[in-house]
């Protein structure tokens, strides 16, 4: 159970950006080379490289390489897992209690009291 | 009284004391800095802290020029640096109102290890009932963004 709720913590992180989640609409039309799919966006190829790893670690996209052309596919599956309303809740209220640590960690670590 | 269906416990060690963590969530300004991912912003309208007292929160996505409604409950228990417990079955006053998506969080700020054990258990009605917030489909860009995916995948 614990590592299925981390692999949806996972999933909900890949989905949580919008150029990530951009990529995964794009990629539900059908694979396409990465090329092709960094072209729309206004950054760097080393940039969109690490959304892409993101995704692919994530489970949600797998890639494939052919001679140069590095090819990108969906994984419906992956995808569905996401779609229930618990495991979205689930997904809200854990990116709460994150960002809720980092802003607490962040405001008592420079002056923290031993 | 246990209801896998519809109740979701998460936990998270926080290093920092409960007194810090309370105050994460008991003063707007910084409530409004985690409440809701960026880039989302998030206004506090109202955060009274005592049963009965109205807990309102406000959305507005990026390039937006209005605030959406986000959540709109009231306290039922505030024990500073212990427990915080709302409702959206009920705003300010005790009101009963029919929200979008009817929960019950509570939340509990625990010492432990020199930090804090947050752990918020989250209870909704009937999964039907919860459903609908798919429906909505704006919470926190949660809705909209799967439910956009899940629509392309399902043709």
């Amino acid at each position: 159970m614990v590592n299925q709720q981390a692999a949806l913590d996972s999933l909900f992180h890949a989905l949580a950006d919008p150029t990530r989640r951009a990529v995964v609409s794009r990629l539900l039309k059908g694979a396409a080379p990465v090329k092709q799919l960094s072209a729309p966006f206004e950054m760097g190829l080393p940039a969109f490289l690490k959304h892409l790893s993101v995704l692919e670690g994530s489970g949600l996209i797998h890639t494939e390489k052919h001679g140069r052309v590095r090819t990108c596919r969906v994984d419906a599956e992956r995808l569905a897992a996401a779609e229930g309303w618990l495991s979205q809740q689930r997904a809200i209220w854990q990116g709460r209690a994150d960002r809720l640590a980092d802003f607490v960690e962040s405001q008592t670590a420079p002056e923290q009291k031993s | 009284m246990s209801n896998d269906d519809t109740t979701l416990t998460i936990s998270r060690l926080i290093a920092a004391p409960p007194s810090a963590v309370w105050n994460a969530w008991s003063v707007p300004e910084n409530l409004a800095k985690w409440w809701i991912p960026a880039p989302i912003e998030c206004e506090v309208v109202t955060l009274d802290l005592r049963p009965g007292g109205g807990f309102v929160t406000r959305m507005r996505e990026a390039g937006a020029n209005d605030f959406q409604p986000h959540v709109d409950g009231c306290f039922l228990e505030a024990i500073p640096n212990e427990r915080l417990v709302f409702t959206t079955v009920l705003t300010e006053g005790w009101q009963p109102a029919e929200p979008w998506l009817a929960l019950t969080a509570i939340l509990t700020f625990e010492a432990q290890d020199g930090g804090t054990l947050y752990s918020a258990r989250v209870l909704h009605k009937t999964p039907e009932d919860s459903a609908k917030h798919d429906e909505m489909g704006f919470y926190e860009g949660w809705g909209t963004a799967i439910g956009q995916l899940a629509g392309l995948v399902e043709r």
